[in-house]
């Protein structure tokens, strides 16, 4: 990636109060507030033309949902971060600039319950079944237990020779 | 008025052109090699708009890796795919010894670029023989069937397995190459390169291959695949210029010359002859990186606890960019693992690719992005006339069949539960 666009993104960080670092070669992490997203990422892809978000990662980091943008632009891995609490876990989703990034989103509603507000697939089911129930938390939050999703969903096996 | 309602009154008497039909197409149907589906609706012939309801097959790996040592992880999401299994691991482990101060010794990137080229083959054959079976022209399946047996021996003698390698250890390879194996590996891949010029002339000659591929699926342009975030052969096949392998070298990519292929056109036909293409790109880097194959250790032995601390890394399978975000907290297990595989980002550009096609091109259209998915039960019901949907869990359609077949039984019998008794 060139020097011109580097420095360009470093920018468009300052501007949004974003903090970057750079841990390692050809990696480099950008904390942005959640109110200032959408701005952010449509200068990143409209601007510089980094066009290929790799993948949104959701984490559950204890009293917050963190949310990563993987972009990948040429040797780079642009990672933009973000922090959502988790007692309002609603967000605005990139879907108008990034139109790629549908899947992605019902993927981590699926699995931490988070809303993306302008998904219009956004409560169509991708991954988990049918018969979930609606009482149980998504299953990638550190408190879900497997033991007690296979319990719920019916999935315990008797095992004769134990 | 509302669209829908003033759309059709325009349109009575052409009922059947003016009815959207909803046509479910799968999970289980003779054209897809593994349970997805997908909720077509249909204009006459045509296909207007898919909906995708993927994670039949999801095993909850993500969540199974929270639980186990960083070490077992690495077979563990090996075993996500069973055509690219060792591009995981390695992806895996590359961001894994990436938060380590140990490196890879060299000799371990050139046996990891090997087997990742050697794996690429095997799937890109596997893929051409599948295409030529939807096709109809079953005489290049079993060709190609054939000469991928040629190469999983390869793999079998490098590794000890066919398709699950258990190849790859953090920080370097569980086995070296075995000894005298270069001359025969150049053999075999000097005549896969012939059979690959061979197949390329018959999709540019055989009539059912030509009937069947040339100008089908909806052409997309470099900016939709852009948009649509496309990755590998998906990107490529319009002309973009995206390949991991390329951009941002991993393994022993930096040090084996190679080609990049694209296409322009952006038909199925133009995606056989990019993946042939690739192919023969393949086989010419073993060749070279066997003949270039460095000396010294193969593996570093790493403590099991790694470092805290966050990393990503990606690389090129056979399907495009794969991705795996890894997060430390500093102990023997990882706080959190994200696999992202080729074929859930090539999914929008799938659907996009089906719109205004032939239902009847569906299988060709779909296989050609080289879908590998990674269930439950249900059933869909649409009725026509009152356009109400509403769907049944297994235990509903149950009762329905027992209704069906014994109508004096005023109730069925409750389903018993695995290990309850009468």
């Amino acid at each position: 990636m060139s020097q011109v666009s580097m420095q360009q993104l470093q920018e468009y960080a300052a501007d949004s109060n974003g903090k970057v670092s750079t841990p390692r070669k050809g990696e480099m992490f950008i904390e942005i507030d959640q109110a200032h997203i959408m701005g952010f990422i449509s200068h990143v892809v409209n601007d510089l033309r980094i066009r290929l978000l790799s993948t949104i990662t959701g984490l559950d980091l204890g009293q917050n949902f963190g949310i990563i943008y993987n972009f990948s632009h040429e040797d780079q891995k642009i990672q933009v971060k973000t922090t959502l609490p988790k007692n309002q876990p609603t967000t605005v989703s990139i879907v108008e600039i990034v139109p790629g990034a549908i899947l992605y989103e019902m993927e981590i509603h699926d699995l931490f319950g988070i809303t993306f507000t302008g998904n219009p697939w956004i409560n169509l089911k991708l991954l988990l079944p049918d018969n979930w129930p609606a009482d149980l938390p998504p299953p990638l939050l550190k408190s879900s237990k497997p033991a007690e999703i296979r319990k719920r969903l019916h999935l315990e096996v008797e095992r004769k020779n134990e | 008025m509302s669209d829908e309602s003033k759309r059709r009154e325009e349109s009575a008497g052409l009922m059947e052109y003016s009815v959207e039909n909803l046509v479910p197409f799968g999970p289980i149907h003779p054209a897809l090699k593994e349970p997805e589906y997908f909720k077509l609706i249909l204009e006459g012939e045509k296909i207007v708009q898919v909906i995708p309801r993927i994670g039949y097959v999801h095993r909850g790996l993500e969540k199974a890796a929270e639980q186990r040592p960083w070490m077992q992880n690495m077979y563990m999401f090996e075993r996500t795919c069973g055509i690219c299994s060792f591009v995981h691991s390695l992806c895996y482990g590359q961001a894994v010894e990436e938060l380590t101060v140990f490196q890879v010794p060299r000799r371990a990137k050139f046996i990891r670029l090997i087997v990742a080229e050697l794996e690429r083959i095997h799937s890109h054959l596997l893929w051409v023989g599948l295409m030529g079976h939807w096709a109809g022209f079953e005489t290049l399946f079993m060709w190609v069937w054939n000469d991928r047996e040629l190469v999983l021996d390869i793999v079998e003698a490098i590794s000890g397995n066919r398709v699950h390698k258990s190849m790859n250890t953090l920080c370097g390879v569980r086995r070296d190459m075995p000894e005298g194996m270069e001359d025969r590996i150049v053999e075999r891949m000097k005549y896969i390169v012939d059979r690959a010029h061979y197949y390329r002339e018959i999709i540019d000659t055989e009539e059912t291959m030509l009937a069947r591929t040339e100008k089908v699926g909806n052409k997309i342009s470099q900016e939709t695949a852009q948009k649509l975030c496309a990755v590998g052969p998906m990107a490529r096949f319009v002309g973009l210029r995206q390949d991991v392998r390329l951009n941002d070298p991993y393994a022993a990519y930096d040090e084996v010359p190679f080609d990049l292929v694209t296409r322009t056109e952006g038909d199925v036909r133009s995606l056989l002859r990019l993946r042939l293409d690739e192919l023969i790109v393949s086989a010419n880097m073993i060749s070279y990186a066997v003949k270039h194959l460095p000396d010294g250790p193969f593996r570093v032995r790493i403590p099991n606890i790694i470092p805290a601390g966050e990393h990503s890394s990606h690389c090129e399978a056979p399907r495009g960019e794969i991705f795996y975000y890894v997060k430390s907290n500093g102990g023997k297990i990882p706080d959190r693992v994200k696999s992202r595989q080729p074929t859930m980002a090539n999914i929008p550009a799938a659907l996009e690719l089906l719109k205004g096609q032939n239902l009847a091109d569906l299988p060709m259209v779909l296989t050609a992005i080289d879908p590998c998915f990674g269930c439950m039960d249900r059933m869909s019901f649409f009725d026509t006339e009152s356009h109400r949907q509403w769907a049944w869990s297994g235990e509903q359609l149950r009762q329905y069949g027992i209704k069906h077949y014994f109508p004096d039984r005023i109730s069925a019998a409750p389903a018993l539960k695995i290990g309850e008794a009468h």
